[in-house]
């Protein structure tokens, strides 16, 4: 599949904004003592609402019609990504009113404050699970359709949200804490798990094949011809290949900055450290995004001549 | 009703007519234009609903070449339109046809994600998503004459390697071919029962050949008859 | 998007359904079209030369839609990919606006151009004319490529008096046509078809789409409905080969050894129609058997001047062309005077029961096996002689005799490119219509049949022109066909009369003429040298000259007094083609859907085997431009310098338009362009008085003209009476006499006598010359070596290299369409996996292909279906940038290629006499651009791209820019909006 820029940003933002998100809101209400701290807590929620804000602002960017984009709230009934729009939409309120409650009344946990915080991890959650769940829903991708995508996608968010948490809240509370920092450090090993568990069930050969998409099952089926000579909206869309040496080099990328240097910078347990974790984890999911579009391998390519997918 | 085409790999000769008929029709049709980036220029790239392609079954010397047609096999289960946020893309409970509602559609690419037959292709100079209609603005218009009330790739296939009909009727000429000559989906595996149906090439017919008479090796063996001009 | 409507459930209503019929109404749909400001207008597809019926639809002068009209005898209602892409090709911004003049000052080739008025073109192109025409005519040379109208312009050279005319058919097809008419007076091509409704055995000969694409592709279904078996003959396995119950992998240009193998097969076992031979054909025709000495291989000919048999009940001699008599097929014999005789027969037995054309040997040169040579030849024979049909018609034979029914053989054949274009084609495609003939398979029911104004005596009686006087009509037409030297274009001392050497000892039967040697012996000025050279729709300066490269520069080839080598080329073509800017006159004709033409008896009608069939074109829509039809320009010269035909006694101008021209002229009594709608009142078909009204009435006829046969005219036409009578009335043929079949053809034993010197009339002096009609002007078809092959060493250039158009632009005059050229804008060189593996070629690599006269990189792609020794492409795809409305980095102009570069006109140069002589046909003249060999070899790191590249062509001055996107409509859409309410309650289904 084609990465679309837009849509990396989006994912990856969004989904660090969401697991941000949640995992502070589950922190104060939990009373961890470190998130006891409304300048804290506030520009957690402010970072995570940017991030989201900004995800999803860079989401209508690869829409090829956008003046249509506020229908996407109709087909709730079945799609998942009219589901992802409500929401989306619907955590705002929530999100918002939460973080008036902190401001209005500082860390101190308030009824209004629990009933929004709990509402707004909730639907943050819901979200994230909706964007994979878009993917996740595809049977044209054997790459996506899996519940390893949302698995993926909701552990990467609450890893890079739970980096992005410890880093704030190093940053404006009063350093590093072990609390947060273990959370970060179990969320990466747990969303490297996750991720490896991913990139060795796609190296296993399944589903369809050339033969079953032209229906010619008892011999080999070659292209000649895909019947124009320039690549057109499938070639783009669907025909994107990573050579393979790239991929290899790109997969190590990917694992070194998302799982890899958190997790050694986490361990030093140093403010500017987790920044400097966090961004290396947010990069590392783009990439690490980048390679799920790039290694999706979409069944029209088999009609444009691939042999499996 | 389920309407859909049947087409023949036994006669197809990969001619392209069905695409730009359809392509000629459907410019000016319901979901028109189909637009044409770089009409005259660098890799020239359009939005097209009807595509053929060419394959070789098998290897050396016992290869076939098939020409393949391929465009919306408006699929009872029709994930594309499951997908669609807007509501833009839509199957008609009333004949089964795949629809983009143009009006609606915001160009998110998800139902072409979601198509495993690559019958979806945005348009790149209106933004929406284009697909077969099944010429649902032909083969109801009761101001054409009756037997042009199909889609137009029927209409000019010369081959007549297409066929358009109700599959729900077990009478229909469609459902006759798929009967009598296998008909086969394309990868059924995935489970979106498509309806448009592929008849595989038929087995090639015998001839027999000639009993060898006395064989004569030179001029001599040749005997004149008395065959009157 | 104005106009809407929202569906309702359960509108829909599906009434009757039954096979076949989908009957359907939906109350709920808006009304999409705009019916009432709609017009449906009926002419001709001109998207290729297969010339199908259309019915297109437009509303405000804009065309909304082309389709197949499905009354049409040739279509049957479908339509083509390029018939559908009409409508690109009616708003190409290539385009040509007004008439052009190069501008003074600038270079040819340049592309530097003013605009000049209609006025101001015609009066330069009358000026120059006249001065030719009252001082040498023959120093204008017009030549036309993929037009239709050959009937007009071949009349205009002739009323103009130069000799140098012809059509493109010398680089197309003469092999075919020559090769029938002169062995049955008819052929494949346009001139006969498979009997599809009735044929059991199809064996498809070589062609790649063809000239009745349509036809072709209507028919192939029927076979495969019916259960008929389908042999593709073909190094070259894509489209119709695709369908083929086998496809026989032939080595390029060895088909006559696999049609005479079949031969053998079939007299080796005895299973010829003898019926057929002795009653339609002269194989039982005795020829002197005397070598070496004058009359050797001539028909013995006795007192009445007839060809003589042996009767075998009579047990003398008799008059071949006598009824009722029994003549042997077999024997040699003594003329009372001495002179030893032997059949025709005899001949062919000899001939084909040798070695050379067993099919253990025959499969060693074409490369397809024994056993399948074999049991193909036993095939047919079954399907012939085992699987006759017969259709009880009673029916009149040439000597009036009744016949109570026609006897079919249910086997056919068809033939084209591939044959066509080798230097040995012509004796090909004889040796194809022997093994048709050997089967009793022509014009019977079944076989292969001819299609009116065809069969014709053989060949027909037309002969060349030769004398030319200033202000002075040709007495014949430029082009005819020779039967003997005498009739050739030559001087006394042999040299050609013909710019294009046509009709000479070169080519002595090239009844098409050699458009492909125009501009390169023009330039040399050999055999000398013209003023003018004037081109409709022939795109010289690019796909349609071998050794593209050079004629460009030939082209701009300048004396030493500055002038040029061809001093002044007029051009006329509907778009900005690669020959515009080699033009010094250019005139804009018109689209297919702007002007009146005639499809034309006289010329290639439309007609089908069973129905006498011609058409028109109409215009359908205004032109936006300052364009006239080349027919118009035609008629108006023809009436400015005073052609006796376009003139009244009175010297006054005859025809004030074409139409006027259509309508009234008569070539002789009765008969004129158009066959239908004649009379006074329109009642008349074929011969009649003219009918002020006929363009009206084709118009209500939907542009067609449509006679079918009766059923006791549609078969054995070369000796039906009941066929022949209407044929001589429509001035078809000159007489009701027998179509005698010439399996041995004395025509061309003729030639070879004069190469012998035993010839009482002209005779070559040159010795290549001489050794080429010995050679080659064999009376029986036989299999020889390519020419070009004969002087490259085949090992160097281990690959055949030949080239296809497909089929979305085969014949189409515009691969610049702007949907067509989607489908591809890039070709590729073809080759065979398992032989490229072996030559470590890698698909979709760079290589360099090499000919003994150039080289080209290019990109490969590798298949299953190719012969392991042949290489192809698809060819004319590469265009040159700026030409067409194409942007300078179009695809065509820096990722298509053309083979033409490796071709070159002349045989390769071995510092001999033939050094001179033409790449072509030693027979017909045929542009041998089949006959290429290539080696291969892979390119280095880093090279990629075609070469050779050449530099993009300018924009015409008034040029409208290339869109960078189109979005053609004819009308505002109307959308199907889907209703809010079914949005949101919708679930799943």
């Amino acid at each position: 599949m084609h990465p679309a820029f837009s849509v990396l940003v989006f994912t990856v933002m969004s989904g660090a904004g969401y697991g941000l998100m949640t995992l502070m809101i589950i922190g104060h209400l939990a009373g961890l003592p470190q998130l006891l701290d409304s300048s804290v807590l506030l520009s957690g929620g402010i970072l995570s609402l940017a991030l989201i804000t900004g995800g999803l602002l860079s989401s209508t960017l690869h829409l090829a019609n956008p003046k249509n984009a506020w229908r996407s709230f109709s087909r709730f009934k079945t799609s998942w990504l009219s589901r992802e729009a409500v929401f989306a939409v619907l955590f705002y309120p929530f999100a918002l009113a939460y973080l008036a409650a902190v401001y209005l009344n500082g860390a101190e946990v308030t009824g209004l404050g629990l009933l929004s915080g709990i509402a707004t991890a909730v639907l943050a959650m819901v979200t994230l699970f909706c964007t994979s769940m878009i993917y996740a829903s595809l049977k044209t991708i054997r790459q996506w359709n899996s519940s390893l995508t949302p698995v993926n996608y909701i552990a990467l968010g609450l890893m890079s949200g739970s980096l992005l948490l410890a880093a704030v809240q190093a940053l404006v509370g009063d350093g590093a804490s072990t609390s947060l920092t273990s959370l970060a450090l179990t969320l990466v090993v747990l969303g490297a798990t996750c991720k490896l568990i991913y990139l060795f069930w796609i190296g296993k050969p399944a589903g369809s094949t050339i033969n079953t998409a032209t229906g010619f099952t008892q011999a080999s089926v070659r292209l000649l011809d895909q019947g124009h000579t320039s690549n057109g909206f499938l070639n783009n869309e669907f025909g994107y290949t990573v050579e393979a040496n790239r991929l290899v080099r790109l997969r190590l990328l990917m694992l070194g900055l998302a799982f890899v240097v958190p997790f050694l910078l986490i361990l030093a347990a140093n403010t500017a450290l987790l920044v400097i974790a966090a961004a290396s984890a947010i990069a590392g999911l783009l990439v690490e995004r980048w390679l799920f579009f790039a290694e999706a391998r979409h069944v029209v390519r088999l009609f444009h001549g691939d042999q499996t997918v | 009703m389920k309407l859909g085409l049947v087409v023949d790999l036994d006669t197809c000769v990969g001619c392209h007519g069905c695409a730009t008929a359809c392509k000629q029709w459907n410019t000016s049709g319901t979901i028109g234009p189909l637009s044409d980036e770089n009409p005259y220029g660098k890799d020239p790239n359009g939005a097209w609903l009807n595509r053929i392609r060419t394959y070789e079954v098998d290897d050396s010397p016992n290869s076939k070449t098939v020409n393949m047609p391929l465009s919306c096999m408006h699929c009872d289960n029709a994930a594309c339109v499951t997908v669609c946020p807007t509501g833009a893309s839509y199957k008609r409970e009333e004949d089964g046809i795949v629809l983009v509602d143009q009006d609606k559609c915001m160009g998110c690419n998800l139902c072409s994600w979601a198509c495993p037959y690559g019958a979806r292709e945005l348009d790149p100079g209106q933004g929406t998503m284009k697909k077969c209609t099944l010429c649902v603005d032909r083969i109801y218009d009761e101001s054409l004459p009756e037997d042009e009330r199909k889609p137009a790739c029927v209409m000019t296939c010369p081959t007549k390697s297409r066929v358009f009909g109700d599959f729900d009727d077990p009478n229909s000429e469609v459902s006759q071919l798929v009967r009598d000559r296998a008909g086969k989906q394309l990868m059924p595996e995935l489970g979106y029962n498509p309806v448009n149906t592929y008849l595989p090439p038929r087995n090639k017919p015998v001839v027999q050949t000639y009993e060898p008479k006395s064989v004569v090796a030179t001029v001599k063996g040749w005997v004149n008859k008395v065959i009157a001009r | 998007m104005t106009s809407q409507a929202t569906l309702k459930q359960a509108d829909v209503i599906a009434t009757e359904s039954t096979a076949g019929k989908v009957q359907i109404s939906d109350a709920s749909l808006p009304q999409f079209e705009d019916r009432a400001n709609q017009e449906t207008k009926y002419t001709t597809c001109y998207m290729c030369a297969c010339r199908c019926g259309i019915k297109v639809t437009v509303e405000d002068n804009k065309v909304r839609f082309i389709q197949g009209n499905p009354n049409h005898p040739i279509n049957k209602g479908v339509l083509c990919a390029k018939g559908n892409s009409g409508i690109m090709k009616q708003y190409s911004p290539a385009k040509l606006s007004s008439p052009l003049l190069r501008k003074p000052g600038t270079e040819r080739g340049a592309g530097e151009f003013e605009e000049i008025s209609w006025e101001q073109a015609l009066d330069m192109l009358e000026k120059r004319l006249s001065h030719i025409r009252a001082t040498d005519p023959k120093k204008l040379a017009y030549f036309t490529g993929r037009d239709q109208m050959q009937a007009l312009t071949g009349m205009w050279a002739s009323q103009f008096g130069t000799i140098n005319w012809a059509a493109h058919g010398g680089f197309c097809s003469v092999n075919m046509a020559a090769g029938g008419l002169y062995t049955m007076g008819h052929a494949f091509w346009e001139f006969g078809d498979p009997d599809w409704d009735n044929t059991k055995y199809f064996m498809m000969w070589g062609v790649a789409e063809d000239h009745s694409s349509n036809p072709i592709k209507l028919g192939l279904k029927k076979l495969k409905e019916r259960g008929a078996k389908f042999v593709a003959i073909n190094p070259v396995r894509t489209g119709y080969q695709a369908i083929a119950d086998e496809w026989v992998a032939i080595r390029p240009g060895t088909d006559a050894v696999l049609a005479l193998s079949m031969v053998h097969v079939l007299l080796k076992n005895q299973l010829v129609d003898d019926e057929f031979l002795i009653r339609y054909t002269n194989s039982p025709q005795l020829v002197v058997n005397t070598p070496g000495q004058k009359g050797d291989g001539l028909f013995y000919r006795g007192e009445s001047g007839q060809p003589q048999v042996w009767d075998l009940v009579e047990e003398r001699f008799m008059d071949a062309n006598l009824p009722e008599i029994s003549p042997a097929l077999f024997g040699e014999f003594t003329m009372p005077d001495g002179t030893p005789v032997r059949t025709a027969m005899s001949i062919m037995l000899e001939k084909y029961l040798d070695d050379q054309y067993a099919p253990e040997n025959a499969a060693k040169e074409c490369g397809v096996a024994a056993e399948d040579i074999e049991r193909m030849a036993l095939e047919m024979a079954h399907v012939a002689f085992k699987e006759t049909i017969t259709i009880d018609v009673e029916w009149t034979d040439w000597a009036g005799r009744k016949q109570d029914k026609f006897i079919g053989r249910p086997v056919s054949m068809h033939a084209m490119r591939g044959i066509s274009a080798h230097s040995n084609g012509f004796q090909t495609c004889r040796a194809i219509h022997l093994l048709q003939v050997l089967l009793g398979t022509i014009d019977c029911p079944g076989g292969h049949l001819a299609k009116p104004p065809f069969p014709k005596h053989i060949p027909p009686g037309i002969k060349p022109a030769k004398e030319m006087a200033p202000n002075t009509p040709l007495k014949s037409p430029p082009l005819g066909f020779p039967t003997c030297p005498e009739d050739l274009a030559i001087h006394e001392d042999g040299t050609p009369m013909r710019i294009d050497k046509a009709y000479s000892w070169d080519a002595p039967i090239s009844c098409h003429g050699l458009m492909h040697m125009v501009i390169s012996n023009a330039v040399k000025g050999d055999p000398y040298e013209i003023d003018t050279l004037m081109l409709f729709m022939a795109n010289m300066a690019w796909n349609s000259s071998m050794n593209t490269a050079q004629t460009m520069d030939m082209l701009t080839q300048k004396k030493d007094d500055g002038e040029y080598k061809i001093p002044f080329i007029v051009c006329s073509d509907a778009f900005n083609s690669e020959m515009v800017a080699y033009s010094d006159l250019v005139l804009p004709d018109t689209t297919y859907l702007e002007r009146y033409d005639t499809i034309s008896m006289l010329d290639r009608p439309i007609s089908e085997p069973h129905a006498a069939c011609d058409s028109v074109r109409i215009p359908v829509i205004e032109p936006d431009r300052d364009v006239m039809s080349w027919q118009e320009v035609m008629v108006e010269m023809a009436g400015r310098l005073g052609f006796p035909a376009f003139s009244t006694p009175e010297g006054e101008r005859k025809y004030e338009s074409y139409k006027d021209f259509i309508i009234n002229f008569e070539k002789e009594p009765g008969i004129g362009f158009l066959a239908g709608y004649r009379g006074k009142d329109g009642e008349k078909s074929l011969r009649g008085e003219p009918n002020p009204r006929q363009w009206d009435a084709y118009e209500e006829n939907e542009g067609f003209f449509e006679m079918h046969l009766d059923m006791n005219q549609r078969y054995m036409r070369h000796a039906n009476l009941d066929y022949l009578t209407l044929a001589k009335e429509a001035a078809w043929v000159g007489s009701t006499d027998q179509i005698v079949i010439e399996l041995y053809s004395e025509k061309l034993q003729k030639f070879r006598l004069a190469g012998q010197g035993l010839y009482d009339g002209p005779q070559p002096t040159e010795e290549h010359h001489k050794e080429r009609l010995v050679e080659y002007f064999d009376p029986l078809p036989f299999y020889y070596m390519p020419l070009k092959e004969q002087r490259i060493d085949r090992d160097e250039y281990p690959f055949h290299a030949v080239n296809q158009r497909p089929m979305f632009m085969y014949h189409s005059w515009d691969s610049q369409n702007a949907w067509l050229r989607q489908i591809m804008s890039q070709n590729y060189l073809f080759m065979n996996r398992i032989a490229a593996e072996r030559e470590g070629i890698k698909d979709l690599s760079w290589v360099w292909v090499e000919s003994h006269n150039g080289k080209i990189r290019v990109q490969v792609k590798l298949m299953e279906g190719t012969n392991e020794q042949t290489v192809w492409t698809w060819n004319a795809i590469a265009k040159r940038g700026g030409a067409w409305g194409l942007s300078d980095d179009a695809n065509e102009a820096t990722d298509g290629f053309l083979m033409n570069h490796l071709i070159s006109e002349l045989l390769p140069q071995k510092g001999d006499k033939v050094d001179r002589v033409t790449n072509s046909d030693p027979v017909t003249g045929q542009a041998a651009w089949y006959d290429l060999r290539v080696k291969i070899t892979p390119a280095a790191e880093g090279e990629t791209g075609t070469w050779p590249s050449f530099s993009a062509l300018k924009p015409q001055p008034n040029a409208k820019p290339s869109p960078d996107m189109l979005s053609y409509t004819s009308h505002e859409n109307v959308n199907l909006v889907r209703p809010m309410s079914d949005i949101l309650t919708r679930g799943e289904k």
